[in-house]
């Protein structure tokens, strides 16, 4: 490998600064598997609810409302940066290296260390700024009011708590768990979400008196206390500012689908060349891509909502700053934006049926770019992630695989009949699905459902793989 | 009249290719659909509760903490 300079070689003096988990150099057993996994998803969680030392205030505008869910990021805690650096450059890494910007040879382990290396560098780096970013912009109070000693302290916890992060994820991707930690992480955090919205106890006044937040507990104590059971009935089922039953049905109705839809599939049947006939088969999922198309949709538009923001409250009235968006607060309170013109507005789900027949356009506009980003968001993402018929006929090649009644050549040509359109397709259906979502009032929002479902339907798929490889493993 | 086929022609076939595409896939039945269901309902749930009850647990501790602080 001596031949010319390499980007990747930049990152060497780095290496041995960096926190590095060990790999699992021997075959760790599923219970203490299990064990690692549910240890880490623990501390991501008291992370979760640690508040921040030394902030003044949360009140303010968040513009960081719409992405929390699928960050797993939670206001004013530890766990503010939730698992946005380690996401980022890991996407990073992957665009950079998938359009060979970053030349990398899989087959060599410097290598493969080099850019693992380079990933968590750049994770740390994306925590610092962030954290930076976050005290600058005022999100706590402003600098003048917390003081330079806390702005600073609040710097250092966000950055720890982004470590920590990032060590949690590589010491289960070592193979010491089950999965990846920010599959895990997001999932939690989503159903956490969800479950916390059904039985939260905790109560808001609004004009009618206390009422519990969670919409079960709102249900049955609706019916206790009131002496109309049929309006209570009523109430619990369509309440507007608070989760509600039918909200809860919508949740279920969602889950279902989206677990039907992760059952269809193309199967393919493949014979490897060496063990005599020996059978196998290649599934190509409708959902070929799972979930990436509605998570790089939901980044593409939250970033886009957050530069709106900050231009917004900087420069309201520029013609540019309102075409690209403009805001107000919503009625509810909770320091939530909501975007009531330019395009920020338009690729805003409509809130209702009533504001869906008051503009049409909107409605129409909203469903074309949620269906056309996740489309191509999906194909864009199977050239960039290695996934592509190309890089399958390549990999089954690699393992002397040959589809029966195919010759070797046809095997990309085969593949190219399927894998593109379950791709672009998939992601056409993903998208669809949170239109769908979004407009029942779905709890934790079409987005996060669909993230979470895809997730934990992973992990099973995994805990079956790893069962068998484990009775296997004893069988042998 | 070209310029809308050109754009047209695509997306027909795309929609013929998606349709072969759900055609030639297998699809879930009723019993396999359900053993899915109930496994992801079951993992949904756990993890759900998992954090609900961490949350519940540190409304009372971040009382204390941000009270004193």
């Amino acid at each position: 490998m001596g031949g010319g300079f390499r980007v990747l070689h930049l990152v060497r003096p780095f290496l041995s600064f960096l926190p590095e988990v060990q790999t699992a150099d021997r075959k760790v057993p599923f219970r203490e598997k299990v064990i690692y996994t549910v240890i880490s998803l623990f501390i991501f969680l008291v992370c979760s609810q640690l508040p921040l030392y030394g902030i003044h205030s949360t009140t303010g505008a968040d513009p960081f409302y719409w992405m929390r869910v699928i960050l797993a990021s939670n206001r004013g805690t530890v766990m503010e940066l939730g698992i946005t650096p380690i996401v980022t450059s890991g996407l990073v890494m992957q665009l950079l290296a998938g359009s060979k910007i970053i030349e990398v040879d899989n087959n060599v382990r410097e290598d493969r260390a080099l850019l693992n290396g380079a990933q968590k560098l750049l994770g740390i780096l994306i925590a610092v700024g962030e954290a930076v970013a976050y005290v600058l912009s005022g999100m706590y109070g402003s600098v003048g009011q917390l003081g330079v000693g806390n702005a600073i302290l609040i710097i250092i916890q966000l950055c720890f708590a982004g470590i920590i992060v990032i060590c949690l994820d590589e010491l289960l991707q070592k193979g010491y768990g089950l999965g990846s930690g920010i599959s895990l992480f997001i999932a939690t955090n989503i159903c956490e979400n969800i479950i916390w919205k059904a039985f939260s106890p905790t109560t808001i006044n609004s004009g009618r008196g206390a009422e519990f937040e969670g919409a079960v507990i709102a249900l049955f104590h609706l019916l206790i206390t009131r002496t109309d059971k049929v309006r209570a009935l009523r109430e619990a089922f369509y309440r507007q500012n608070l989760p509600n039953v039918t909200n809860l049905l919508a949740t279920v109705l969602i889950f279902l689908i989206v677990i039907y839809f992760q059952g269809f599939r193309v199967v393919l049947p493949v014979r490897s060349k060496n063990a005599r006939g020996q059978q196998g088969s290649y599934p190509i999922k409708l959902f070929y891509t799972s979930n990436m198309p509605i998570i790089l949709q939901s980044a593409l538009v939250s970033n886009l909502y957050f530069i709106s923001q900050l231009l917004h409250r900087k420069y309201s009235g520029n013609f540019f700053v309102d075409l690209l968006g403009k805001w107000k607060e919503s009625e509810y309170g909770g320091g939530q934006s909501v975007p009531v013109g330019g395009i920020a507005y338009y690729i805003t789900a409509p809130s209702s049926l009533a504001d869906m027949a008051a503009n049409p356009f909107h409605a129409l506009f909203y469903l074309v770019f949620m269906l056309s980003a996740c489309a191509l968001f999906s194909k864009t993402w199977i050239e960039v992630s290695g996934s592509s018929a190309r890089d399958v006929a390549k990999q089954l090649k690699e393992q002397q695989m040959v589809m029966p009644g195919h010759r070797e050549s046809n095997l990309q040509k085969e593949l190219n009949r399927y894998i593109p359109t379950a791709a672009a397709f998939g992601g056409i259906c993903i998208g669809a699905l949170t239109v769908l979502a979004d407009f029942m009032g779905a709890i934790g929002s079409g987005t996060g459902i669909l993230l979470a479902v895809t997730i934990i339907y992973q992990y099973f798929e995994t805990f079956e793989k790893e069962r068998a490889s484990e009775l296997g493993f004893f069988g042998f | 009249m070209d310029a809308i086929d050109s754009v047209f022609d695509p997306l027909r076939e795309f929609a013929k290719d998606s349709v072969r595409l759900v055609k030639r896939c297998h699809k879930p039945d009723r019993k396999e659909f359900s053993k899915v269901a109930v496994r992801t309902a079951i993992g949904f749930v756990v993890m759900g509760f998992v954090g609900f009850f961490v949350k519940l647990i540190f409304i009372p501790i971040n009382n204390i903490i941000v009270g004193s602080g």
